[in-house]
This record gives C-alpha cells, structure tokens and sequence, in this order.
C-alpha cells in the first residue's frame, strides 16, 4: 500500500467507521451505507485538512469513490 | 484538534448502552463539522456518557429554538452569527446593500435580539444554556473603508452587547468568552468563504474546533480548585529571603519586581473569593516571619491559611497542608520555581496540578496568572466560600482536626459548642451550592456519584423526590451549607440517592442530625442508601459501619430502630431554613 494510499485509508476509516481497509479500498458513493452528502463534504474537508490540498467545490461529484479520490491524489 | 482526530475520538466513545448526554446545537447556518467537534470535545469531557449532538434546520434559528424538546436534553448550545440578525449580514443571501436600507438593519437586529432573548429566558429555566455571540467579521456592508468603523456597525455592535448583558444575568446561562475565543481563534482566519457559499458552513476547521472547545467546557462547567500552595523565594516575592534578609526580598515595580506583586495580587484576590492559600518552603520560620511582618506585603499573613516553613521536605510540607485542609490533591494547585521541587511534590501526589513559576519570563507569568484564573474560575462568590478559610483558621489555630484524622469531639466540647443546625426541605434546583457540594465532595459521599445541572433539575421535579439541605454554625463560627441529601419516598420506605458532607464538618455528628431528621419528617421506619464503595469516600464507610456494626454492603439498609439504639447524643439545636424558629422536628413541613 503506498503512502498515499494508507493515507487515505485512514480517512475513509474516520468517516465511515467499520470498514476494513479491503472494503475502503472498493468504496464508493453506492456501496456504502451511509454515503451521502455530509458523508462527501466531511470526507473531502478530512483530505484537503489531511493532505494539505483544495479541492474545487465543483469536483466533489467527481469523487465518489475511493479510486476516484486516490487518482486525483497522486 | 484536527477534524480526523474529533472522528476518531466519536467511534471511540459511542458507548450504545451508557446513559446519553443530550445536547442541541442551535445555529442558523449548517453546523457540519462544529458539531463534529462539539461531539468529540463533550465526549472526552463526559466519558461515561453517551453524548448525542442534535441540530435544527438550516436558516431558522429560532424556529428551532422554539421547537426543542427540553425534556430529552440535558444541554442547549447556541451559536449566533450576524446573518441571523439579517441575512444581509451574510454572503449567501443577496437582499441588497442599498445605503439607504442600511438603517433597516439595525432596526431588523434589535427585534431578531429581543425575540431570542425572550426563547432564551424560557428554555433556560429547565436547561442549562450556553452561547457564543456573533465571531465572524461582518461583510463590507457599511459606508466607510474596512480600516474605518462605521457608526451604523458599533451600534449593531452595540444591540449585541446589550442583549448578551442581558442574557447573561439569566439563570442557567453562560456565554463564550469572546478573548479567549480570539486568543484560540484569531479572528481574521475564522471565516472560510468558499465552505460558506458552497455547503452553509461558514467556519474554518480551526475556528470550528476551537468555538467547540469552549461551548463543550462552559457544558461540562469544571468545578474549580479549592487550595493554593505556594512557594515564597523567587515565586511569591523576588529574592532568597535566607540570603538577602526581610528587607531584601521585593514584588514592586522600583525593584524591576512588578510580576511578583501581580502574582500577590491575584493571590490576594483568591483568598478573598474563598480559595484556601497556603505557603511552603524551605527556609528559616523566623526569617520568613520577618518577611511576613513587612507592611506593604499585598498577600498579608491573614490571607495565608497555613504556612509551613521549614527544611523538610516541600512534598512533606504540602501533606502537611493538605491534611490541615482536609481536601484531596486533585483539588489542589501547587506553584514554585524548582523544577525539581515540583517533580517531587508530583510524585507524592500525583493528582496534584503543579505549575512552575516562571520567574524569568514576566510574560510567562502574566500567563501563569490567567491559568490561575481559569483554575479556579467561578460565576459567583457563595457565603460558603467565604467562609471557607475562616473555619480552616480556627481549626488550624485550635489545633483541631477532622474525625478523619483522630477521634471525634468529645460530648464536653459538642455540648459547650452551641451548635445550630439548620434543615431544609425545600426542593431547589438553583441552590448552586447544593449542586456544588455533590459534584466536588469526595470523602462523606454516598457512592461518588456525580450530576449534571440538567439532570439535577429534572430529578428534583419528579414528585416523589426531596432534598434536604443542612447548615451548621457553632460558638466558633459557621460553616454555612454543608450537607446535601437527595432520595424518594415511597409507601414503605425512604430511598436515598446522594448523600455528601462536606469534610469541613466532619466530627460534629451532623450526619446522625441528617438521619434524625429524614426519620422524623418523612415518617418512615427504614431508610435504603445507594451506598457504593469509592476509592476516597472511607469516611462515609465508616459512619455506616459505626451505625450497623459491620461493614457496609450496595443498598445499605438503616431502620428507625437501628438508628436509635445507636445514636450517639446529639447537641444541635434544629433550626428550619424558612423561618429560623427553634423546632424539635420538622414533621409540621410535611
């Protein structure tokens, strides 16, 4: 797992609590309970905070997934 | 605290089958992540509970002020901010700059003011409330350049000082300190434009945690501290007395001693509110004594209700002092200027809070004072408090000391004592000292059992509840309130839920003055306490055992009978509160 990625792990961990890090590494907006959209701005403020970046208002729905958000990371 | 910490500490706590800690958080933008970091800040400071955080909707303050459900809370935290005294003062709501609707504003603010006051006195009278006022800079909405204040900005500045006056002065109301939030939260860097215009949530991260941090500890309310110990060279006057003499030790500003005489100052100041002072060190009691006698001391001996002098150790000497005072370490602050001293004092009494007095660094000291503050802060000053070091006094100077350390009085010295004990039955959930006395006592406590503001007022009105309140005063002075008794009636028996006694009076047999009383007023023949054993409440332990003859069990079990056969003489004289007229018993008030 790279840096990155355990990184964000951890906050896919803080905001949906109970999933294993397999279960965090396919998540997305359709297969997590609770995914909605104070899950999404929670979830983007705990990266920008975590890793230091802005992320555009107007991209959040592109980040509906873990991948999505990793991509974008790297 | 970061957002990810405040989510991890919430999955951490959420105990599901601890009793919850219901608190509302009201505001009319979108609270996201503030109520994240309420959550997690209420979690650490009541980890017993299980701390829920409810909002209201978005825009509508007091719609949900006026729709709370005060019974399913224990507390309500309003945090206001300008666009609810007119959405005009906000970024997302575009009603127009026109100077000529400017004065509007401020007519529109005072109305919006006057009607939350109004929500506020009534929620506040069965809730414990806190509020933050407005802390986000207002938009550039006025007339004059952003270095430049308009009038119409100092009187809409104005209606909120006005109305934070006013509210203030309501019972069960606390609101946010607006320089400490701006010393946590600088006041340029609280406002986040884009979160605001994009989710409602106007706040940075930073500023978020930091309101958070405050509303959660002006809920928890922290007791404050009840003793002072102090070194003397180098902490409470500038100089080694042992060296340069009496005459050579200063704290005024001609010396270059100024920090010294404002630590005085601030001592002097919390022996007057009813903290209890003491001095240690390591030195000569003459000497010292010296130093003492000089007039233009501003902490003057009369302040000091102990000072042990002497080369023994400082950990021995603050035993010393606590013992005296009968107050457990925790409650205790210890100040000097070794480091090495403070290490030592720690390691006897690791509950002990112990600051080092920064005697190089008069900012540090200036800091050191405001710590002092926050310690041993209070809303008000009790008849108790002042009180307080008074009785330590004449127990320090008599010689006396507690049942705790020795045996009890003699029946000579009770009978000579002119003892009066004054009993209440009136239920009152604002008797603060009441409240005081059950959340700070440790040693005569029934089972440690601590209470919330909310909770202690909606027990009380369940109305097959009493409290019974005891003062007690003797030929040697008053010790004011000291005894809470809470519990049920029921058809067959008294129930009783708490129980303390201050330490203060111990030894006077007021707790067997409490039995009688409950006996014979509430006329049953058996009383149940929800007695638990603590670490630190062996005195209550060993009444019980006195009374039954054998080590307490959970629900200890006391009938009249039992009571009777084993009661010692008791010399009070049984006032009630209302009317001060001498009564046998107290039954008339049933």
């Amino acid at each position: 797992m790279s840096h990155h990625e355990a990184r964000l792990v951890k906050c896919f961990r803080a905001v949906f609590a109970g999933l294993s890090d397999e279960q965090i590494r396919h998540a997305n907006s359709t297969n997590v309970e609770g995914w909605d959209s104070v899950a999404t701005v929670t979830l983007i403020t705990l990266v920008e905070e975590e890793f230091g970046v802005e992320i555009d208002a107007d991209d959040l729905e592109g980040f509906g997934s873990f991948d999505s958000l990793l991509a974008h990371l790297s | 605290m970061k957002l990810i910490e405040a989510l991890n500490i919430i999955s951490e706590i959420s105990g599901a089958e601890a009793q919850p800690f219901r608190v509302a958080l009201v505001s009319g933008f979108t609270p996201l992540h503030l109520q994240t970091f309420l959550h997690a800040e209420l979690g650490q400071l009541f980890p017993v509970h299980r701390v829920e955080v409810t909002t209201g909707s978005y825009g509508d303050l007091t719609g949900t002020l006026e729709n709370l459900n005060t019974n399913e809370l224990d507390a309500v935290a309003v945090v206001l901010e300008w666009s609810d005294l007119d959405p005009r003062l906000g970024i997302r709501q575009l009603g127009g700059w026109s100077p000529g609707d400017l004065g509007s504003i401020l007519e529109r603010a005072s109305i919006y003011l006057e009607h939350v006051g109004s929500l506020m006195e009534k929620i506040s009278r069965s809730l414990p409330m806190v509020i933050s006022l407005p802390a986000l800079p207002l938009v550039p909405i006025f007339l004059t350049a952003g270095w430049q204040s308009s009038d119409l900005e100092l009187q809409l500045k104005g209606e909120i000082a006005t109305f934070a006056a006013g509210v203030a002065q309501l019972d069960h109301v606390k609101l946010v300190n607006a320089d400490r939030l701006d010393r946590a939260s600088p006041p340029h860097s609280r406002f986040n434009a884009k979160s605001e215009w994009s989710t409602g949530f106007p706040y940075q991260l930073s500023h978020a945690s930091a309101l958070a941090h405050l509303l959660a500890t002006l809920i928890c309310n922290p007791l404050p501290k009840k003793g002072l110990i102090t070194d003397l060279d180098n902490t409470l006057w500038n100089g080694i007395v042992g060296e340069v003499g009496a005459d050579g030790v200063f704290w005024d500003q001609d010396h270059h001693s100024a920090p010294y005489g404002f630590y005085q100052q601030m001592l002097k100041a919390l022996a007057e509110e009813g903290v209890l002072i003491a001095g240690a060190s390591k030195n000569e009691p003459l000497t010292v004594a010296e130093a003492f006698n000089r007039p233009d001391l501003i902490l003057p001996k009369e302040s000091l209700t102990a000072l042990e002098v002497s080369w023994r150790s400082k950990a021995e000497a603050v035993s010393r002092i606590l013992k005296l005072w009968n107050v457990g370490a925790d409650s205790v602050v210890f100040v000097d200027d070794s480091a090495l001293e403070l290490a030592e004092v720690k390691l006897t009494h690791p509950e002990m809070e112990c600051l080092l007095f920064p005697y190089d660094d008069p900012q540090a000291i200036y800091e050191l004072v405001w710590k002092l503050r926050d310690r041993f802060g209070r809303e008000s000053i009790s008849q108790e408090d002042r009180l307080r070091s008074h009785s330590i006094g004449s127990r320090a100077e008599s010689g006396q000391r507690s049942e705790e350390n020795g045996a009890g009085f003699s029946d000579a010295l009770l009978e000579s004592a002119e003892a009066e004990v004054t009993v209440s039955l009136r239920k009152d959930a604002n008797d603060a000292r009441a409240l005081e006395l059950i959340n700070k006592t440790n040693q005569f406590n029934l089972n440690g059992k601590r209470i919330t503001e909310a909770a202690w007022g909606k027990y009380l009105r369940e109305p097959n509840t009493f409290m019974l309140t005891v003062s007690y005063k003797d030929r040697f002075g008053s010790l004011g309130k000291i005894a809470v008794m809470t519990g049920r009636v029921d058809e067959s028996c008294v129930s009783v839920d708490t129980w303390v006694m201050s330490c203060r009076a111990f030894a006077r047999r007021i707790e067997h003055q409490c039995l009688k009383a409950v006996f014979e007023t509430l006329r049953k023949d058996q009383i149940v306490f929800d007695y638990a054993k603590t670490s630190r409440n062996g005195p209550i332990t060993t009444f019980f055992s006195e009374l039954l003859k054998e080590k307490p069990e959970s629900n200890v079990t006391i009938s009249r009978e039992l009571f009777s056969a084993n009661c010692p003489t008791l010399f009070h004289r049984v006032l009630e509160l209302n009317n001060e007229s001498p009564r046998s018993s107290l039954s008339e008030m049933f």
